[in-house]
């Protein structure tokens, strides 16, 4: 990008459940909204403009929220913009945020996602409620199929995902499921859902939200003379194809190669298997950690699953992937992207708390939607031009 | 000639309503009105928010009206199913006595002639109130609040929640494609269609190219085969909601038919336990007979039509380990 | 030049668009009319859809009736290889501000955006209350009609309109219709008549933006964006004062509307009443003709009718006019605008 560079300089999130009765939608919005702006050190006033994203308005039975959340949000007098690119939609909300800055058109901007499932059924509306529905695991199960017969991986990497993420989100107080006994045997006795998927390798349907505070150059270079170490935003993008035509690759998607490379390239990352150092990647069904492995080049095709099964992806290992417990832990869909891209800020930042990845200074955050068709990724930096080591 | 479909679709919503509206809500069980203040006016409807700058709103709640003056009006001749009266009324901007801000809602007033702003109304209560802002069914002329029906009285548990039913009619064309498609399987005949600039075939009465985002008409038309080879599939164990129509594990399988490119997605396969089905099984199209298809039972539907799904020919298995990767 | 662009965003301009014809009832899916309609864009600019860098398509899911209604729009593109893109449950007018504001990344040279609705795939008055506070107006079925004539109401009472002059709006913009006639009609919400509401459309308009540098290469006169952008409202029309429009002012401000005279403007007043009241809060004098296109009133193809707006005053500047306002809205009594501004250079 010629522009100067942008940092992420505040981040929040709300406790996601599966239901927040406590609160209306708008409450719910807000509670992130405000943590996010407490971050920051900055109050609603000092917001140029707002960008909200989330999933389907028929979750919650709301045409176009951000006109009934414009007030909620404190967007009174400034630009309210609203973005939808499906299940990456959180992922857009922040690059779109983003753009607005680096295109010099704002200095502070909100990026705000959120879905409250609890007000509809998510199932039901899929199938915009006209009946049945496959459900999204009844959509993706081919896929995984495909992934686990040409990689040749055993049965167990995706239960070691899902026991991963699980014992990940123990650690993360915001995180929906707090599963203490989870294990390799409860995972692979859980039901089988969508074969090859059980239920334990599956996202829950949470109520959430998650807002990130955007600022130029200035706002970067403030907060971190304050002590408060920002996330600088080395490389956005969004990619899409379209949904069914013969020759398309679900297991490794186009739109997924060329995003990797989009951001990469802004970032003068070459070689992401040692210049980054961990990556929330959308994952709300364990197999797809080693597909996404593959397709952002941490690993090469079939053998992501490699890095599953020898641990580099837990936590302590050398390539931590979504220690904040991730999409299977949380799954507000629509906040669900902004939350990767959110938590890969914190990680940068120094931020991330008792689920941090020791000395983390590069990190990816990535969501997708649909049928693996559209794309959204950023590469954050706990320094403008990260110098790379060997 | 375009056909045109009709789809009804029924939105149920359980809304929370949080500490503020659930307040508000509460109260209207008993026959109260609150409004909150914000920055030395009374906010009704109540906000848990500044509307101008978004603050937040200390929980100071002021009991209002219940009567008040009409600010603002516009006579409905015509409601629709979703409004409060089923015949002419006015809906209305109503300063209740002691809020700053008008409330919206309807005023029975028999005819235009009857209203004029600054016309004093009250509320109009129904009987048995679930905390929703239609326990005020409308407002009438006067001072004098009435109750509709035999009042149940107020809710015993403080509300929290609100029931919310959306339900529309769409009318959607069919494309030309889809009803070809479809009519070509009454036939018992798979059709697809051939883009003239990138070759692929397509089939499901998809009328154009994604690829080349060009329109495929009737002279693009082509025969496909009805015998194919299962690539993928899923074993889907439904969960229960609203809507759902199946009760036991079922599958949904990709089938590439023979001598093509084409995959037919999401098929269900008929008569074979769900444990039987397995990449590489050699398959064949069973249709609906005219009388299956007349009431809708089972089937692909939309456009294909009488396509009910797929059957094991017998032929042995196909091996070939890259059948598992067309799934498009 | 002008509202103290970014060199980068100073230097984009419409160098065409595109839109279906605007019909009652169309027969075609909105996958095939913006299959026609971004090809209609691209042709007289000898572009094809290999030359787009960028898209963002603008639609809504309530309007067609579906869930994730616009990933089969991406169909529409022609996104294989894959494209950067975007999608805004917005109007189109909305989808160019992003591409606006990504095209001044600079890395990038050609944008598609797109507005698209088929209105009347369901009745307005049943679908558009979803849109309205969950709590305290949506379950009243609030219908956007009643809002309009609140609000028209409100403009009445502080002089900027009155029934005649709403009428004489619909006649303008029609070019049809004899107000002593219309004024002898019914109302459908007092004092909203049949002529002071918009007719139900189905279609979808696409436009191309570029840097400077390709617009100029690929037309004689780009119509350069010189000044854009949007404001909001608080929603809850009992919280604002329906006779002004403030973000339409703030918006217009920030455009840098007043740097200079504006021949043409484009408004989308979907009712009679918004164009008196949006002429007076943007302050335009006797001598900028307002939508000559006939606005919303004649066409109202929902999501698409704001961009048709900057692809109007675009027309004007391709015509060799010197600057033109375009706006947009959305939500209940202009609860949110839009204002763009293009400009010629010789």
């Amino acid at each position: 990008m010629s522009t100067s560079p942008v940092a992420v300089i505040g981040v929040g999130q709300t406790h996601h459940k599966s239901r927040r009765l406590d609160v209306s939608f708008g409450g719910l919005v807000r509670e992130a909204v405000f943590r996010a702006l407490d971050d920051a050190h900055l109050t609603m006033a000092d917001i140029d403009a707002v960008v909200l994203g989330k999933a389907p308005d028929i979750f919650e039975g709301v045409m176009k929220p951000e006109l009934y959340l414009s007030d909620a949000l404190g967007a009174v007098g400034k630009p309210m913009f609203r973005v939808h690119t499906a299940g990456s939609v959180g992922g857009t909300t922040a690059i779109v945020a983003a753009s607005h800055v680096q295109a010099g058109k704002h200095r502070t901007v909100l990026a705000v996602a959120f879905e409250k499932q609890s007000e509809g059924n998510a199932q039901f509306a899929l199938g915009s409620g006209k009946g049945a529905s496959l459900g999204a695991g009844g959509a993706f199960a081919p896929f995984i199929r495909a992934y686990i017969q040409r990689s040749g991986a055993p049965e167990h990497i995706g239960w070691k995902v899902a026991v991963k993420d699980r014992l990940n989100a123990l650690k993360n107080p915001y995180a929906h499921l707090k599963i203490e006994d989870i294990s390799i045997e409860k995972v692979k006795s859980s039901p089988m859902m969508w074969e090859p998927i059980r239920f334990l390798e599956s996202c829950p349907s949470s109520d959430g939200a998650c807002a990130v505070v955007i600022a130029d150059e200035a706002g970067g270079l403030a907060a971190a003379a304050d002590g408060r170490p920002p996330a600088w935003i080395l490389g956005t993008s969004s990619r899409s194809e379209p949904p069914s035509f013969p020759g398309r690759d679900p297991v490794r998607p186009a739109a997924a190669l060329q995003c990797a490379a989009d951001v990469y390239a802004q970032a003068g990352i070459t070689d992401p298997r040692r210049q980054v150092d961990m990556a929330e990647l959308y994952v709300p069904f364990s197999w797809l950690e080693p597909i996404w492995l593959e397709a952002f080049g941490f690993a090469d095709e079939g053998e992501g699953w490699k890095l599953v099964d020898e641990g580099a992806t837990e936590l302590e290992g050398r390539l931590p992937i979504n220690a904040s417990g991730g999409v299977l832990s949380s799954n507000p869909i629509g906040a669900s992207g902004l939350l990767r891209f959110a938590e890969a800020a914190n990680q940068v930042r120094g931020a991330a708390g008792e689920h941090q990845v020791d000395g983390a200074k590069v990190a990816i955050g990535m969501a997708y939607g649909a049928n693996n068709q559209y794309f959204s990724t950023w590469a954050v930096g706990s320094s403008r031009r990260p110098e790379w080591e060997g | 000639m375009t056909r045109f479909v009709e789809s009804t679709i029924k939105f149920p919503y359980k809304r929370s309503l949080g500490p503020v509206m659930g307040a508000f809500m509460s109260a209207l069980t008993e026959r109260r009105i609150l409004g909150i203040r914000c920055n030395g006016s009374v906010l009704v409807p109540p906000m848990e928010w500044d509307p101008a700058t978004g603050a937040e709103l200390p929980h100071e709640f002021v009991e209002v009206g219940p009567v008040g003056t009409v600010e603002s009006w516009t006579w409905v001749p015509v409601p629709s199913e979703q409004h409060p009266l089923d015949r002419p009324f006015a809906f209305a901007f109503i300063r209740l006595d002691g809020a700053s801000t008008p409330l919206f809602h309807a005023v029975d007033a028999g005819s235009p002639s009857g209203l004029q702003v600054g016309d004093r109304v009250a509320p109009r209560w129904r009987g048995t109130r679930t905390g929703r802002i239609d326990d005020i069914i409308c407002l009438v002329a006067g001072e004098d609040p009435e109750t509709s029906g035999e009042d149940t009285g107020a809710a015993v548990e403080p509300v929290t929640s609100m029931d919310y039913l959306a339900s529309i009619t769409y009318r959607n064309p069919v494309p030309e494609a889809a009803d070809r498609s479809a009519a070509a399987s009454r036939e018992h005949r798979l059709l697809g269609l051939r883009c003239p600039v990138c070759d692929r075939v397509y089939a499901g009465g998809r009328g154009y190219c994604p690829i080349d985002a060009i329109e495929l008409g009737p002279e693009c038309e082509l025969d496909l085969t009805t015998k194919g080879t299962i690539t993928n599939f899923v074993v889907v164990t439904p969960v229960q909601y609203p809507g759902q129509t199946e009760t036991e594990p079922f599958v949904r399988a990709f089938v590439l038919l023979d001598g093509s490119h084409v995959i037919v997605p999401y098929s269900p396969v008929i008569e074979l336990a769900a444990d039987q089905v397995r990449v590489g099984l050699r398959v064949e199209a069973v249709w609906a007979s005219p009388a299956e298809e007349l009431d809708e039972s089972g089937g692909m539907g939309g456009s294909w039509g009488s396509l009910v799904g797929w059957i094991p020919t017998g032929e042995p298995a196909i091996d070939d380990p890259d059948l598992v990767n067309r799934i498009f | 030049m002008s509202a103290n662009l970014s060199s980068h965003l100073a230097d984009l301009a419409v160098v065409g668009w595109a839109q279906t014809p605007m019909v009652r009832h169309t027969d075609k899916t909105e996958t095939q009319l913006l299959m026609d309609v971004i090809t209609d864009a691209l042709e007289p600019l000898h572009l094809t859809r290999a030359d787009i860098d960028y898209t963002c398509l603008g639609s809504c899911d309530y309007i067609t009736g579906q869930a994730f209604s616009f990933v089969s729009n991406l169909d529409a593109i022609g996104a294989w290889p894959p494209k950067r893109d975007s999608h805004v449950e917005m109007d189109g007018a909305w989808a160019l501000y992003e591409a606006w504001l990504r095209l001044a990344e600079g890395d990038i040279e050609i944008a598609v955006v797109t507005g698209s609705g088929r209105s009347s795939t369901g009745d307005p008055a049943l679908i558009y209350p979803m849109e309205m506070d969950p709590y305290f107006l949506a379950p009243l079925g609030a219908d956007p009609l009643t809002f309009a004539a609140l609000q028209a109401r409100a403009a009445i009472a502080s002089g900027i309109a009155d029934e005649r002059s709403m009428a004489d709006v619909a006649v303008r913009s029609r070019g049809k219709g004899d107000v002593e006639a219309l004024l002898q009609e019914d109302y459908l919400r007092e004092p909203l008549r049949r002529h002071d509401v918009p007719p139900i459309t189905d279609g979808a308009a696409a436009m191309v933006l570029a840097t400077g540098d390709r617009a100029r290469q690929m037309v004689e006169r780009p119509a350069y964006i010189t000044g854009f952008d949007h404001r909001t409202e608080c929603h809850n029309p009992s919280f604002r004062a329906l006779d002004d429009s403030p973000s339409t002012r703030l918006a217009a401000q920030a455009a840098g509307l007043g740097d200079g005279p504006v021949e043409v403007a484009e408004l989308q007043a979907a009712f009679t009443h918004e164009e008196l009241l949006l002429r007076k809060v943007l302050d335009l004098g006797d001598d900028v003709v307002v939508n000559p296109s006939g606005g919303a009133l004649r066409a109202n193809p929902i999501m698409a009718t704001g961009l048709c707006r900057i692809g109007y005053a675009a027309d004007h500047i391709f015509g060799g006019g010197n600057r033109a306002l375009a706006h947009a809205t959305s939500g209940p009594c202009l609860q949110q605008n839009l204002i763009c501004i293009l400009e010629g250079r010789s």
